[in-house]
């Protein structure tokens, strides 16, 4: 059976090839896109979630969320996924409609109200879902689980303490991993082995005007900023935590006990993961701690396929 | 020459082992040794530095006792780890010597202008007292050659799930230190907790002569057995790492990087936040060590033990 997903996000260059390999896996049942500020500014990212949805050709509703983080200011990420979000990829209009309903209204119209469960899958700041428990407490029956591509065991990526998703809303990030939901974090410790190299991207399908070709793109783009950064080959954040969801035995897990720092001078948005379990509290979240990467590129040569026929 | 080297620190199992190999060492002259609250009272810690002096028979270098709590907060001890005496497991007699009338700060300042060479200092504890004789003595601080401290890690914590336990316990004297300019070795977790000795290696230590290695050896099966609890497979020699960076800096791995301290973290105080990748574009001031050739820190420790013995026999 097909598992109901929704997936919250900020398109966003990674956020491109993670929606992609979802739309293209027949494991998934996709009820809804949400977007969130965060690689770019809330309307940024939203333009872009309907282009991509459209350009797939995928009958889903889009909806816009939060405009800024809970507490805090906007921080983007520009630097990473360009002024339009979307790196050097210029994609057509959108055709399907911009939708008046909020990111958080449509989480909770899918699950509680029609007395159904989704898995949240989540590739930015947690604002849309913060917002949503805080507006509907019940929304924690309609959740069956949360995979989010967030936070770090170890060191950050945006500060030396923190990881951009989490950083860029902690509070919210705090709220969630507060909420009871049972949680995967797909983090820097799994994202980072989760590497593409450059004849792996090249062996892509890649037909032109299809989803292989808009990942490929993507990849290649991602690539060339990575390898910029020492890295050995393209960082897949995202898509790291889509395929945790259509795969799972991709992904190593530990349950360990973990929380948000909030109000550190250095530290805040860190994901404190008690990986020596000295606070001897119960584990909240199922950290990802390595990935099975020859599996992962396995999977995304084969979604990526899927748009060839 | 001989580096010249003050010893601060709060004994402590693994900071007694690393006094001794301190002064076994032929490259290191240590010219003071102060004592600070942290693993335990700083009651206990001064008694329990000139104990394990006083039983090695080395009485010719001045104990000054010092801060008995952190800059700002109030003290954390660690009896679970350490037991109620701060080092629990051999019998020790009594000291055999005074200590300095002299406070630590004062023993610290005293010794460093005296000095015609920089000093290296060798923190094992919180860093209380080198932030105070930073503060007291700012003209002195051209004259401190390097800081090699064990505490802080670049990844995760042993106290609380962000934060080693010496940074733990006074993150304000670590920042005061941290942000000094004075060149820093962060001994952390990262490294000490590769540079265990395993139990066959306790045995040897027990067997290899002298009264010395067998105190030793005593210091260890008690420090062993909570850290086996917490799931190690031997037991990590925390403290030494500082002092053989020193001896024989070839057997560790390190990386010069930016290290800030938190001191205002809901979850996260007493972190050492390490730049690994540059982020800050900050100043990296800290030599971050991250591995050991654990083997041959393990035949170092034992040949510092067999100083004592040959001392011992009058070879």
């Amino acid at each position: 059976m097909k598992r109901p997903v929704i997936i919250d996000c900020d398109p966003g260059t990674d956020d491109t090839i993670a929606l992609v390999m979802a739309f293209a896996a027949e494991e998934l049942d996709i009820k809804a896109v949400t977007t969130v500020a965060g690689n770019q500014t809330a309307d940024k990212t939203a333009v872009n979630g309907r282009k991509i949805v459209s350009y797939l050709n995928k009958d889903v509703p889009v909806a816009q969320g939060a405009d800024k983080p809970i507490m805090r200011p906007l921080v983007t990420a520009a630097h990473v996924h360009g002024e339009s979000g979307m790196g050097p990829v210029v994609l057509p209009e959108a055709s399907i409609p911009e939708l008046e309903i909020k990111a958080w209204d449509l989480f909770y119209k899918l699950t509680v109200d029609k007395g159904e469960k989704v898995h949240l899958i989540t590739l930015g700041p947690l604002s849309n879902v913060a917002m949503a428990l805080m507006k509907y407490p019940s929304l924690q029956e309609g959740i069956e689980g949360i995979t989010m591509m967030a936070g770090s065991s170890g060191y950050g990526n945006d500060t030396p303490a923190a990881e951009y998703n989490i950083y860029a809303d902690p509070e919210a990030a705090r709220i969630v991993f507060d909420s009871g939901i049972p949680i995967t974090m797909v983090g820097l410790d799994c994202t980072h082995k989760a590497l593409l190299t450059k004849e792996e991207i090249d062996s892509m399908a890649s037909t032109p005007g299809t989803g292989a070709k808009l990942a490929q793109d993507m990849m290649n783009h991602i690539y060339g900023f990575a390898t910029r950064f020492g890295f050995d080959g393209a960082v897949m954040h995202d898509p790291s935590a889509v395929a945790a969801v259509i795969q799972p035995e991709l992904i190593k897990t530990e349950p360990y006990h973990v929380v948000v720092e909030t109000k550190g001078k250095y530290t805040t948005g860190k994901t404190v993961v008690d990986v020596m379990r000295v606070t001897k509290k119960e584990p909240n979240v199922n950290v990802a701690l390595d990935i099975d990467r020859e599996g992962f590129v396995h999977l995304v040569k084969r979604l990526l396929k899927s748009y060839e026929s | 020459m001989k580096k010249p080297i003050i010893m601060d620190c709060d004994p402590g199992h693994d900071d007694a082992i690393a006094l001794l190999m301190a002064f076994a060492s032929d490259q290191l002259e240590v010219r003071a040794v102060t004592t600070v609250g942290g693993n335990q009272t700083s009651g206990k810690t001064l008694q329990n530095a000139m104990k394990v002096l006083g039983f090695a028979g080395i009485t010719h270098v001045p104990v000054a006792a010092g801060a008995s709590k952190p800059l700002v907060r109030e003290l954390e001890i660690a009896p679970e780890v350490h037991g109620d005496s701060g080092l629990d497991g051999p019998e020790l007699p009594e000291p055999t010597f005074s200590a300095s009338p002299l406070s630590a700060l004062e023993l610290m300042e005293k010794v460093i202008s005296e000095s015609q060479e920089p000093i290296t200092l060798v923190p094992t504890g919180p860093l209380t007292n080198i932030a105070r004789l930073l503060i007291a003595a700012p003209h002195l601080k051209h004259k401190i050659e390097r800081i090699s401290l064990m505490g802080g890690s670049a990844v995760g914590g042993n106290w609380t799930p962000a934060a080693e336990f010496n940074i733990m316990v006074d993150p304000e004297a670590a920042e005061i230190v941290f942000e000094s300019g004075i060149p820093i070795t962060m001994c952390g977790l990262d490294v000490t907790h590769k540079a265990q000795i395993l139990d066959h290696e306790i045995e040897e230590l027990r067997q290899q002569g002298g009264k010395v290695a067998v105190m030793v050896a005593e210091l260890l099966d008690f420090f062993a057995k909570f850290h086996q609890e917490m799931g190690f497979e031997g037991c990590p020699l925390h403290d030494p790492c500082a002092v053989a960076w020193l001896i024989k800096p070839e057997l560790f791995t390190s990386q010069k990087l930016h290290v800030d301290i938190e001191t205002c973290g809901e979850y996260t105080d007493g972190a050492t936040v390490v730049d690994i990748h540059g982020i800050t574009g900050k100043e990296k001031q800290v030599d971050v060590v991250f591995d050991v050739h654990r083997k041959a820190f393990i035949q170092l420790l034992k040949d510092s033990l067999q100083y004592y013995h040959q001392r011992e026999v009058g070879a």
